[in-house]
């Protein structure tokens, strides 16, 4: 059935969190180096190519979330921990843009390894 | 070649082709067109980035609130009443005298709607999307937005299901301003981060 007017505005305002209610142990913690997988999966993926292979650090823990590359082909939600991980401009880049710029990106447990 | 001129009908390649999908799609009774109706009046006139002014000016104002909105922006966020789809989980990052946050997703749109409504056409862009990632000052050069060298850069590239929000600096001279003064200095693009609240004029 397909959604009618009168469920637009509950719909609207309450979303649908991907967040699990499961205890997933944090593979790393804020302040630990890892590296991201060099992984090129040929389904949907969160991970984007510039990263893959790069080295980076935990800012912080987000919890627990679906993982879309099972979820979005209908093969379960594999739960998993996110977590924001930043990584210098020259890491990614090369010794010719600053030295001090960042990028910032969430990553599921099932990207990283601990460096 | 052209095709700016009229042939009767105003609509663009883009307008027919939408208009095609959605006779399909209503006839099949896959979406009802009453439904889709209510979406787009929500987005068209009910959210938009009025709504995160108002997170803004609020974090201005009020230091608790401030350090509520970073610590847990879902929530703090919500005691404004804004909430729901696309704003599920929310993350606040604060641009400081040291620190520059800016905004993208490089893999398609995500965009925070219950606080900024439907992300503008140049974010969705593959130029957007692919060269903030590698050179964020360049591209706010381009956005009128000169940063110093020594100010970080803080790209944030939301591939995930967390949504990004950026509290901008409070412009010097607004110390008598009200909330409601302030929020209306604050605009969409300060948000996203390719550009800065600039102090009133006069």
């Amino acid at each position: 059935m397909p959604l009618t007017k009168d469920m637009v505005p509950g719909l609207v305002a309450t979303g649908a969190s991907a967040r699990v209610d499961a205890d997933v142990a944090p593979k790393v913690k804020p302040g630990d180096t890892i590296s991201v997988r060099n992984i090129n999966p040929v389904g949907h993926t969160r991970l984007p190519r510039y990263i893959r292979g790069k080295k980076g650090t935990v800012d912080r823990d987000h919890g627990v979330f679906v993982w879309p590359d099972t979820a979005a082909h209908g093969q379960g939600e594999t739960p998993q921990r996110v977590y924001s991980v930043y990584f210098t401009a020259q890491e990614l880049w090369g010794s010719d843009y600053p030295d001090n710029d960042r990028l910032y990106i969430d990553l599921w447990d099932n990207y990283i390894d601990p460096a | 070649m052209s095709h700016d001129h009229d042939h009767g009908s105003s609509m663009s390649d883009t307008a027919l082709r939408v208009k095609a999908l959605e006779s399909l799609l209503s006839e099949k009774g896959l979406v009802d067109t009453e439904a889709m109706d209510e979406l787009v009046e929500t987005y068209e006139h009910k959210v938009g980035p009025r709504n995160g002014a108002e997170v803004v000016a609020k974090a201005w104002t009020d230091p608790a609130y401030k350090d509520r909105l970073l610590g847990d922006a879902t929530a703090a966020i919500a005691e404004l009443g804004y909430s729901g789809v696309q704003g599920e989980d929310m993350v606040v990052v604060e641009n400081t005298p040291d620190v520059h946050n800016i905004v993208v997703c490089t893999l398609c749109s995500c965009y925070p709607w219950p606080t900024l409504g439907l992300p503008p056409v140049w974010y969705k862009s593959a130029p957007y999307r692919s060269r903030v990632v590698r050179d964020p000052r360049g591209v706010l050069e381009e956005f009128g937005v000169s940063l110093p060298a020594g100010k970080q850069v803080r790209v944030w590239d939301s591939n995930a299901e967390l949504r990004y929000l950026v509290l901008p600096e409070r412009p010097a001279g607004t110390e008598d301003m009200s909330e409601e003064e302030l929020a209306g200095l604050v605009t969409r693009d300060s948000m996203i981060g390719t550009a800065v609240v600039e102090r009133p004029a006069g």
